[in-house]
């Protein structure tokens, strides 16, 4: 009951993309182009995030002298 | 109870409310007074709605919104206009490099080097925007296009490059899109009647222009009675309303006068205005500072090198905008032209039996004098269901436009079946049948009009345009919303026109909607309760100003209604 609901919901929030993107004028295989150029680009700024978050979080405590050495 | 036009907006202190009955042929005075003062303390809060009532020029409250396009709206459209462009030049790449099969124009192989005949640049919109959402124009109406319509299924294989005609047929869809103001266009009535008469008598063609054979009677009866229906001295009627535009006006003005014309004017009255040959100066849409500042500099400096006194000046501006909505300010206009002795050219296409308490158009909506208005035009296309244009004016006007008008002397004349309807409608308006129809759908048409667009405002939608005016266009912005909202109203049998660029400006794309007098109370509910869901499933309830105005009176009550006179 509830996973068709969230999916519905999902579904709508999917449709608000492609009319505000303008995806819906699309055709299938442009749309495909399109998704997979987003989701790769925000990709690998979620992986450089994950890689080098610590190493920034510690030079900027470092920084501001909360962290001693 | 009588109140005088003189002392109605003015003094919001003699307040009075009418009673409820409907009063046809009542005076187009406003309702009562005191909405003015409940409007003025709103007024701060909505930033660009304008009610004026400047001075004693209006006799009822002008009051048209042009809600601003918000900030964040504005960037995504961009946005998406941008990635369609990217996407755009993808296409046309792969189509040059014949990875993908080019289904437009193009030359022959051998012709590869002769000078091109098709832009292939000046396509980019048409070939990679246009076409992708093709399928929301141009569809086949296969019956009278009145309150209903029946539309011919389409089906696309290839993204709306071709369609294919199924056999199917999608049954009375409400239609809200055909300038069927006072809905005239039907099957079965009086109108009709008359025209299988004229038919049979006359037959369909006229095999001649005017000024040769084919001077009809029945034309003759059609000018004299349009020349009684507007209040002028004479009429001249021609088979074409873009054409009495067009080829009109390079007669009346010409080298060495200067057109004043609205920034919105319709197609036909720019290319009239080019065609004269005589400079063209552009005022802002319905901006009386704007107009008179070109009055005042056009007077004072003369023409652009000799400086010589210009031969006429001609205002050119329209009775209502179809793209805004908006009724243009007829008395500052008119004050503006008496003051600086210009002439003024009122293309009343849309307006003409659609405005105004006995339908005569937007001077008999601001209680005016026709014989203010140099020259009266209109078209018989949308209030009266036929087809063809008209120019009123003065005797010595029209006989001039007789010899001299291009429309006349080598365009063919209406056909007899269309006068008879236009003879037999007007006739009808004007309550010379004998029945009280013409009046009731004036009435009608108003009601709907303030109905709709009270409705619209409360579900949040923006606007744009003057509150009695039956043209209603509901802003989209976003190019995606233009197709997808065309097809789900589609879904949901109403029948829609969208309009995006280049009829707009780029990022104002909208839905236009014309309220007819054959919808009845129901249809639009059925309309407006598929415009709110479809509204809620595309996000369009864009306005910040919602359910502000509408406790103000209630919805029995009409424009129209006035205190007794």
């Amino acid at each position: 009951m509830a996973l068709g609901d969230a999916w519905k919901q999902l579904s709508w929030i999917y449709y608000q993309y492609l009319l505000v993107t303008a995806l819906y004028m699309l055709e299938p295989w442009e749309r495909t182009v399109f998704n997979s150029l987003l989701i790769s680009v925000a990709g690998m700024a979620v992986y450089t995030g994950y890689v080098f978050m610590p190493q920034h979080i510690m030079a900027i405590l470092h920084y501001f002298e909360v962290i001693q050495g | 109870m009588t109140e005088s036009s003189a002392n109605k907006p003015a003094n919001g202190d003699a307040c009075h409310r009418a009673s409820g009955a409907k009063k046809p042929g009542r005076n187009g005075y406003v309702k009562s007074p005191h909405l003015i003062q409940q409007k003025h303390c709103h007024a701060k809060e909505r930033s660009h709605h304008v009610i004026t009532c400047n001075g004693g020029l209006y006799s009822r409250p002008f009051d048209e919104s042009f809600e601003e396009t918000p900030m964040l709206v504005a960037v995504l459209t961009y946005m998406g206009y941008g990635i369609l462009t990217l996407f755009g030049y993808l296409r046309d790449f792969l189509r040059e490099w014949k990875i993908e099969k080019c289904h437009i124009a193009r030359e022959r192989e051998e012709q590869r080097d002769f000078v091109p005949l098709y832009q292939d640049f000046e396509n980019f919109y048409t070939r990679n925007l246009y076409m992708r959402i093709r399928d929301s124009w141009n569809r086949p109406i296969c019956s009278v296009p009145g309150a209903r319509m029946d539309l011919v299924e389409r089906l696309s294989h290839d993204y709306n490059w071709t369609f294919q005609h199924m056999g199917k047929v999608i049954k009375d869809v409400i239609n809200m899109g055909s300038y069927n103001y006072l809905g005239f266009a039907e099957n079965s009535g009086a109108c009709l009647e008359a025209a299988a008469e004229a038919t049979a008598e006359y037959g369909v063609g006229v095999s001649s222009t005017r000024q040769e054979l084919g001077n009809l009677d029945k034309h003759e009866e059609l000018e004299k009675l349009v020349a009684r229906f507007l209040g002028v001295e004479a009429t001249m009627a021609f088979g074409m309303g873009f054409a009495t535009n067009s080829m009109n006006i390079p007669a009346l003005a010409g080298k060495g006068c200067l057109i004043l014309s609205d920034e919105l004017n319709h197609a036909s009255l720019v290319l009239g205005a080019r065609l004269s040959g005589s400079t063209i100066r552009v005022f802002k849409h319905n901006n009386m500072q704007s107009l008179e500042k070109l009055l005042r500099d056009a007077i004072v400096h003369g023409q652009p090198r000799t400086h010589r006194p210009w031969k006429k000046i001609l205002i050119v501006v329209e009775g209502i905008y179809s793209m805004e909505g908006s009724i243009v300010r007829l008395p500052e206009v008119i004050a503006l032209k008496k003051k600086y002795k210009a002439y003024l050219y009122l293309d009343e296409a849309h307006s003409i039996g659609a405005l105004g308490p006995h339908g005569r158009g937007v001077i008999d909506y601001f209680g005016l004098d026709p014989r203010d208005v140099d020259i009266l035009m209109g078209t018989f296309t949308k209030s009266f269901g036929a087809a063809g244009g008209y120019i009123g004016g003065k005797k010595e006007l029209i006989d001039y436009l007789r010899t001299h008008s291009h429309s006349a002397v080598y365009a063919t004349s209406m056909s007899p079946p269309v006068v008879e309807q236009i003879i037999t409608s007007m006739k009808c308006i004007m309550g010379e049948d004998g029945t009280t129809v013409g009046q009731e759908r004036i009435q009608r048409l108003a009601d709907n009009t303030t109905y709709f667009r009270r409705k619209l405002r409360e579900m949040g939608f923006i606007i744009y345009g003057n509150n009695d005016s039956p043209v209603v266009p509901v802003m989209l912005y976003m190019p995606a919303k233009i197709g997808a909202f065309s097809r789900e109203m589609l879904k949901r049998n109403i029948g829609v026109v969208v309009v995006g660029f280049p009829a707009t400006p780029i990022i104002e794309s909208r839905a236009r909607f014309c309220v007819s007098a054959a919808h009845t109370r129901d249809m639009l509910d059925v309309a407006l309760s598929a415009i709110s869901e479809v509204g809620d499933l595309l996000q369009l309830k864009y306005s910040r100003h919602r359910a502000l105005l509408t406790a103000d009176w209630s919805s029995d009550d009409t424009s129209y209604d006035g205190i007794e006179n």
